[in-house]
């Protein structure tokens, strides 16, 4: 059996009298590609951030390549390896794409902010083998035209795929996504797909939220459903497309409200 | 009853009255904070102005005092919708929190200077409403003005469980604060909301101001005193909170007489900064938080920070060494020696606002607490060298040591708070610093100053001419700003950034926030340390206003019509605010008017200040040849 990535144990999360997650286990393995999907309110943005401890579990344990890590600060689960996304693009203002992409590399800078301070050579050199990767990472994405422009004047989905991007200048062991082809449009939203098929292949572990069914179905290898805080369904694409309670709980609505 | 219980129900009367009156100023903070998010600093300065006034219009125009009261009253609720209603409610769309921080700085600032323009820096009492002769209660004495005050603080509670419970304007008010998208659907106008319980809050704190004037004479820097002590209030209360703020009033009000009485009269600052640091450590929103909850993945700040304007590449390089050389030859053409003089007091308030800029440019954070800092660097320094003869290398090491040790526990305690707690903690103990400056009179002079300072000196080579300072405080800038160029362009400063933009987002990509801001803070601290050393060492004298509260917020000032986060734009605010007075002596009763007009006007019209301005326009003039400007930092090989 495979090394899991990531375990979900009865993870249970109440704001108030609502049970935004309701006793929640699922568990992925490593190298693997999985879609959360599931409606609105369904608890797929709350379980990220209990998973990256941004949120404090009611009841629950969450592992992360083995180890239990409910204590640590949210900084300590991407040293781990376990990288996030944002729903809504969370580019940093006031800093040029490049700057975004290279802040991503944090976890991995070696010289210290005094050797920096020094101009000492190793730290220069690790700084211009850093934008060397950040700027190829711009180039796959067909960003780096805007490598100077500040990051929040690009366009939407030039922000969403920047933040992906800044995400794999992390060099994580499991990215957790979080609805990365909202504000896309077709072509992009087909880009993403090669490269999040790109990104699994190369090893990453991937966990994606979406409501994009195309993209969802193309590229995930496992399809978790999730509805009211619980997991209803998961299975192969193929297989939740044809289950009667996803029907019910989520495509079924999406066609009503069409 | 016995002479020791006497005693201390004198101490606990006392601290009730003295509550009352911090629970007055409280309340206006909670209800400015309630409405738009903001912790105002200015609301002290309506307390003293309320106060002055008052003064005023008995002592000149012989009011009577009712109708002097209500006048000044009405004075203060009117300066308060003014300024709310033209500068604080406009700028709440456009500026991140920390900038609406310092905004309410700079008003807190102009108002002060323009009390000082009015009517000078003496201290004014009004006449007590009720006659000179205490009251016996229990066997103490108490003030008849006591009375006054507690009975004030009472009715104004009340009229606030009024306003609040019963009346159409209070549910407005409310709306507004819950959810003022919600309110303004509902047709509730909530800019007005917000003018208005600016100016509300500003009447309360001159009603305050009044009642305590009779046994507390108030000058215009006074304001500083009401400010902390009505924030330290609402933070031990809980920040939003009315009951909060009456109770925190009170428990500080009755812990600082409690200090007073028991210790020293000295320790009741520190005291009062301690019990914030407990306060926010033990219970961090305080006793009576108001429940409201917030999606920690959402963005906190509804405003973000601005693209910084930024000089880059080969021009940069090119425009630095031009500079270099003019800032180089300037001893030359200088004749005057108290414009040179002004020179090397420009060269050493830079460094302490170089270091106030890795702080608030480059992380984000606000530190009101900068001139706390030159303080302790120069008294250390100075005393080591004055009174023990140790060679000024060794003080000034020393003195930033203590800088650092003062700066990591300010943010142990207040580094995994959101909001502005640092910057609250910085103020109190900058104001700490100023107490234990005058109050320590054997150690550091008093009020009247440390003199007798011998020049600085290193390997038997005394700088003690103008000149040589000079040269010396721009090869100490020099090797700074290489430094910190080199520090920003990297890793470091990308965290820093990174934290200033978006903390949680930062947190998500591995970037240690506590670790990073306690960094940021730590060169701020030890770099104002070193500007204070040199200070004493130039001046041959040290004087606690000279590196007091008042020196903080110019810094501030300085930073931020310089141009914050651009490390080298900062000169131009310092040169500005240090040369204009000696090049134009009439302007020096002016000069703290002028401070708080230029942070509020750069904040309003020139947000990126001088140096982003001219960066602009240098980029507008050659827009058709290559672009040599670009938003923040560029890649590492355009420089050497």
């Amino acid at each position: 059996m495979s090394e899991l990535a990531l375990e979900v144990k009865g993870l249970t999360k109440t704001f108030g009298g609502l049970r935004a997650v309701d006793g929640v286990s699922f568990e992925i393995p490593a190298g693997s590609l999985s879609a959360l999907i599931g409606p609105n309110g369904s608890g797929k943005t709350t379980l990220f951030n209990l998973i990256t401890n941004l949120y404090r579990a009611d009841a629950g344990e969450v592992r992360l390549f083995g180890a239990a890590m409910a204590e640590a600060g949210d900084w300590r689960i991407a040293v781990s390896g376990v990288v996030r996304t944002f729903q809504t693009a969370r580019v940093f203002p006031g800093m040029t794409a490049l700057e975004n992409v290279l802040a991503g590399a944090h976890r991995h800078v070696r010289s210290a902010a005094w050797q920096q301070m020094l101009w000492l050579g190793g730290a220069r050199d690790e700084e211009r083998a850093l934008a060397a990767q950040a700027e190829a990472l711009l180039e796959l994405v067909g960003l780096a035209p805007f490598r100077d422009t500040a990051a929040t004047d690009l366009p939407m989905g030039a922000q969403k795929l920047l933040e992906v991007v800044r995400a794999l200048m992390a060099k994580p062991r499991l990215l957790l996504l979080d609805e990365p082809a909202a504000g896309l449009n077709d072509g992009e939203t087909a880009e993403l797909a090669l490269l999040l098929r790109a990104v699994r292949d190369s090893g990453v572990t991937l966990l994606v939220v979406e409501h994009n069914m195309s993209l969802v179905m193309g590229v995930a290898d496992e399809v978790i459903v999730l509805d009211a805080g619980a997991v209803v369904a998961r299975g192969s694409p193929a297989e939740i497309q044809r289950n009667p309670r996803v029907i019910e709980a989520y495509i079924g609505q999406v066609e009503a409200a069409r | 009853m016995s002479a020791t219980t006497q005693a201390a129900v004198q101490i606990v009367i006392g601290g009730l009255l003295q509550g009352s009156l911090f629970a007055l100023v409280a309340l206006g903070f909670a209800l400015v904070f309630r409405m738009t998010g903001v912790i105002n600093l200015s609301q002290g300065a309506f307390c003293v102005l309320g106060a002055l006034v008052c003064y005023s219009l008995q002592e000149t125009l012989h009011l009577p005092v009712p109708l002097a009261i209500l006048g000044s009253v009405l004075a203060a609720l009117l300066f308060g919708l003014a300024l709310g209603a033209a500068v604080f409610v406009p700028a709440l769309s456009r500026l991140p929190n920390s900038s609406m921080l310092m905004l309410t700085a700079g008003l807190l600032t102009f108002t002060q200077g323009l009390m000082l323009v009015h009517w000078g820096g003496d201290p004014y009492a009004l006449r007590p409403l009720s006659g000179e002769a205490p009251v016996q209660i229990l066997g103490v004495r108490v003030p008849s003005q006591g009375f006054w005050i507690a009975a004030t603080a009472a009715i104004v509670i009340a009229a606030f469980w009024y306003l609040f419970a019963r009346t159409t304007l209070g549910k407005a008010l409310q709306a507004s604060a819950e959810n003022p998208t919600a309110a303004r659907l509902m047709g509730i106008d909530v800019e007005r909301m917000a003018v208005m319980s600016f100016g509300l809050a500003a009447g309360i704190g001159a009603l305050g101001g009044i009642m305590v004037a009779p046994i507390l004479a108030v000058q215009f820097d006074t304001s500083q005193f009401f400010t902390i002590s009505g924030f330290i209030s609402v933070a031990i209360g809980g920040m939003g909170s009315f009951v909060g703020a009456v109770v925190g009033g009170l428990v500080l009000g009755v812990a600082e007489q409690l200090a007073a009485g028991y210790i020293s009269g000295l320790f009741s600052s520190a005291l009062a900064l301690g019990l914030l640091l407990v306060t926010l450590l033990w219970k961090p929103s305080g006793l009576f938080a108001i429940g409201r909850a917030r999606r920690s993945d959402v963005r906190e700040e509804l405003h973000v920070h601005p693209a910084i304007v930024r000089l880059r590449g080969r021009g940069a390089v090119g425009l630095g060494v031009a500079a270099l050389a003019v800032i180089l030859a300037l001893p030359l053409l200088v004749r005057d020696p108290g414009l040179m003089g002004s020179l090397v007091i420009t060269g050493i308030l830079f460094i302490g606002v170089l270091g106030l800029d890795v702080l608030m440019g480059f992380a984000g954070q606000v530190s009101l607490g900068q001139g706390g800092f030159m303080a302790i660097g120069g008294y250390v320094a100075a005393i080591l060298a004055t009174t023990y003869g140790w060679p000024p290398l060794i003080g000034i090491a020393l003195g930033c040591a203590a800088s650092l040790v003062c700066a990591l526990l300010l943010s142990l305690a207040t580094v995994q708070l959101r909001g502005h707690y640092l910057a609250l903690a910085t103020l109190a103990f900058g104001l700490v610093v100023d107490s234990l400056d005058v109050g320590m009179m054997e150690t550091t002079g008093g009020p009247s100053g440390l003199v007798g300072i011998p020049s600085f000196a290193i390997a038997g080579f005394s700088f003690d001419s103008d000149r040589s300072m000079y040269y010396l405080v721009v090869a100490i800038i020099v090797v700074l700003v290489l430094a910190l160029i080199g520090g920003m362009r990297g890793a470091f400063g990308r965290a820093l950034m990174a934290i200033r933009a978006d903390r949680l987002a930062a947190g998500a990509l591995g970037i240690n926030v506590a670790r990073v801001k306690m960094a940021a803070f730590a060169i701020s601290a030890v770099l104002a340390s070193l500007a204070g050393s040199l200070y004493a060492f130039y001046f041959h004298y040290l004087s606690p206003e000279m590196v007091g509260t008042q020196r903080s917020f110019e810094m501030i000032t300085m930073l931020v019509i310089g141009g914050e986060g651009t490390l080298v734009g900062p000169l131009l605010g310092v040169g500005l605010l240090t040369l204009l007075p000696t090049l134009v002596q009439s302007l020096a009763l002016y000069k703290i008017l002028a401070e708080g007009l230029l942070l509020v006007l750069a904040f309003s019209f020139l947000p990126e200040g001088m140096f982003g301005g001219l960066a602009r326009l240098a980029a507008r003039c050659r827009e058709r040849r290559a672009p040599a400007l670009a938003t923040g930092f560029q890649p590492r090989k355009e420089v050497p």
